[in-house]
């Protein structure tokens, strides 16, 4: 102490530091202690209760008291041991911006996990080292085994732009054996966008999308389900018979 | 030794120890002003630490949410124990650091020392315990991530996925240990040539808020990878 007062006649000033007592650290490290051990407590008597009770916790509510009590105890370090209290609140602004940007990158991350499947349906798969699809990967419909889903859509897909809708034949690089299922009108509750090019009749380019109509009429006509079925069951019954017989011989 | 200051200055007078005598660079103000800017640079260094470590806490998540099952078969090979006693061990650190730091503000040269040393003994207890009793039994048990996974027991099918981000996320930060054991043994040996008292302390702050970076990796760390059930 007495050297700073020395200092300070000489202008080299210690004014903008805090000293932290002893008490203050010593305090903190026994709740950073305490924290610790509410973590694992915590952990340990969920599982006591699911195993008492036999109910199942999710796996959230372990994981969001975990976190909670680890963002508690960085508050902690940080204000204290690292006296981002006490300090230039300059540093406190780069620390609070790095963990906006961390969260952004947590943010974005989850978007794309919550929304994988709704373009392309490929794209909701597990990843998995290497994509070797024998090794417990996707299953790509006439895929060669092994064929990765990049090899598999090299081999028999085009690249997008050059899909001919019109020729079932042929599939996108995207779909890459995972044909969407296209709703007749061009929009669902999953999807809401134009299939297959213009959607206004008499645009040029516009191709009358298969609707629910024209595709219930066709079997409709054709056959009935009510009398398809009563003339089967006429059928059924003496194939049945022969069977029946050599069961009921035993007995008798 | 030539100077530009006008005024007679401590620094000058070569029986004082060398944190009176210290000059701060000249291109800074005065000491208080290289301080400053000394520990705002620690501080944009930490969150590109923090940055670093964001990429594992992401791979994580991503990796749990899409397989939670790996994720809790594999934590179940973890032992809770030795997490804990990890987590104990690297707070008490960081106590002795912030301590450390208090004895350089207040001139105690003998409490800065033994702060350091119980520091470092810490950093090499944690390393010892996360390399002799963890590290040596998943390597044994072929507990190893993507394509060196070798383990004969039952596991979920992407259980390498998760052991890839254990030793990915845990050899990082023990990477950061034994740096910061390095720094320790740097300002060990500054600190018995006199360097840092209640003038001149930076290089004992900037490695301290390096160590408590460290700390609190591992306070997310240990819940995330130990606590899954």
């Amino acid at each position: 102490m007495s050297h700073a007062a020395e200092f300070d006649e000489y202008g080299h000033k210690d004014h903008g530091h805090v000293i932290v007592s002893l008490f203050t650290l010593r305090f903190i490290l026994i709740a950073l202690l305490f924290c610790t051990l509410l973590t694992s407590g915590t952990a340990w008597a969920e599982q006591l209760v699911a195993n008492t009770f036999h109910v199942e916790i999710p796996q959230w509510i372990n994981a969001v008291v975990a976190l909670s009590i680890a963002v508690v105890k960085t508050a902690l370090v940080v204000g204290f041991f690292m006296q981002l209290k006490y300090d230039n609140p300059m540093n406190t602004v780069i620390f609070v911006f790095t963990l906006v940007t961390v969260f952004s990158f947590l943010g974005f991350t989850s978007l794309d996990l919550g929304n994988r499947a709704s373009i392309d349906r490929f794209k909701n798969v597990y990843a998995y080292p290497g994509g070797n699809l024998s090794a417990g990967g996707a299953v790509v419909p006439g895929a060669a085994n092994g064929d990765s889903i990049v090899a598999h859509a090299r081999k028999t897909g085009k690249p997008s732009h050059h899909v001919d809708r019109e020729n079932t034949n042929t599939q996108s690089i995207t779909d890459a054996g995972f044909l969407r299922e296209e709703p007749a009108t061009g929009s669902s509750p999953n999807f809401s966008r134009p299939i297959g090019g213009v959607t206004v009749p008499g645009w040029p380019g516009y191709h009358a999308p298969k609707s629910a109509h024209a595709e219930h009429a066709a079997p409709a006509g054709e056959h009935k389900p009510e009398t398809g079925h009563d003339a089967a069951a006429p059928k059924v019954t003496p194939e049945a018979k022969p069977d029946a017989a050599p069961a009921a011989k035993p007995a008798h | 030794m030539a100077t530009i200051h006008s005024h007679p200055s401590p620094a000058e007078d070569l029986s004082r120890p060398l944190h009176e005598r210290y000059h701060a660079a000249h291109h800074f103000k005065d000491r208080e002003h290289e301080f400053d800017s000394v520990k705002m640079g620690v501080w944009l260094f930490l969150g590109t630490e923090i940055l670093l470590f964001s990429g594992m806490f992401c791979a994580y998540f991503i990796f749990r949410l899409m397989h939670p099952e790996a994720f809790l078969g594999g934590s179940h090979h973890l032992e809770v124990k030795w997490g804990l006693i990890n987590t104990i061990v690297l707070l008490m650190s960081s106590y002795w650091v912030a301590a450390g730091v208090r004895h350089a503000q207040t001139g105690n040269q003998k409490w800065l020392q033994i702060n350091i040393i119980l520091t470092f003994l810490a950093g090499a207890a944690f390393l010892f315990i996360k390399f002799y009793f963890e590290y040596a039994h998943k390597i044994h048990d072929g507990l190893l991530p993507g394509k060196y996974y070798s383990y004969s027991g039952p596991a979920d099918p992407y259980e390498p996925l998760w052991w890839g981000v254990y030793w990915a996320s845990t050899a990082i930060h023990a990477s950061h240990v034994i740096i910061g054991m390095g720094l320790f043994i740097w300002i060990f040996l500054r600190s018995r040539k006199g360097h840092f008292g209640p003038g001149h302390y930076n290089a004992v702050e900037g490695v301290g808020l390096y160590w408590h970076i460290v700390d609190i990796v591992w306070i997310f760390l240990f819940p995330l990878l130990y606590l899954i059930h």
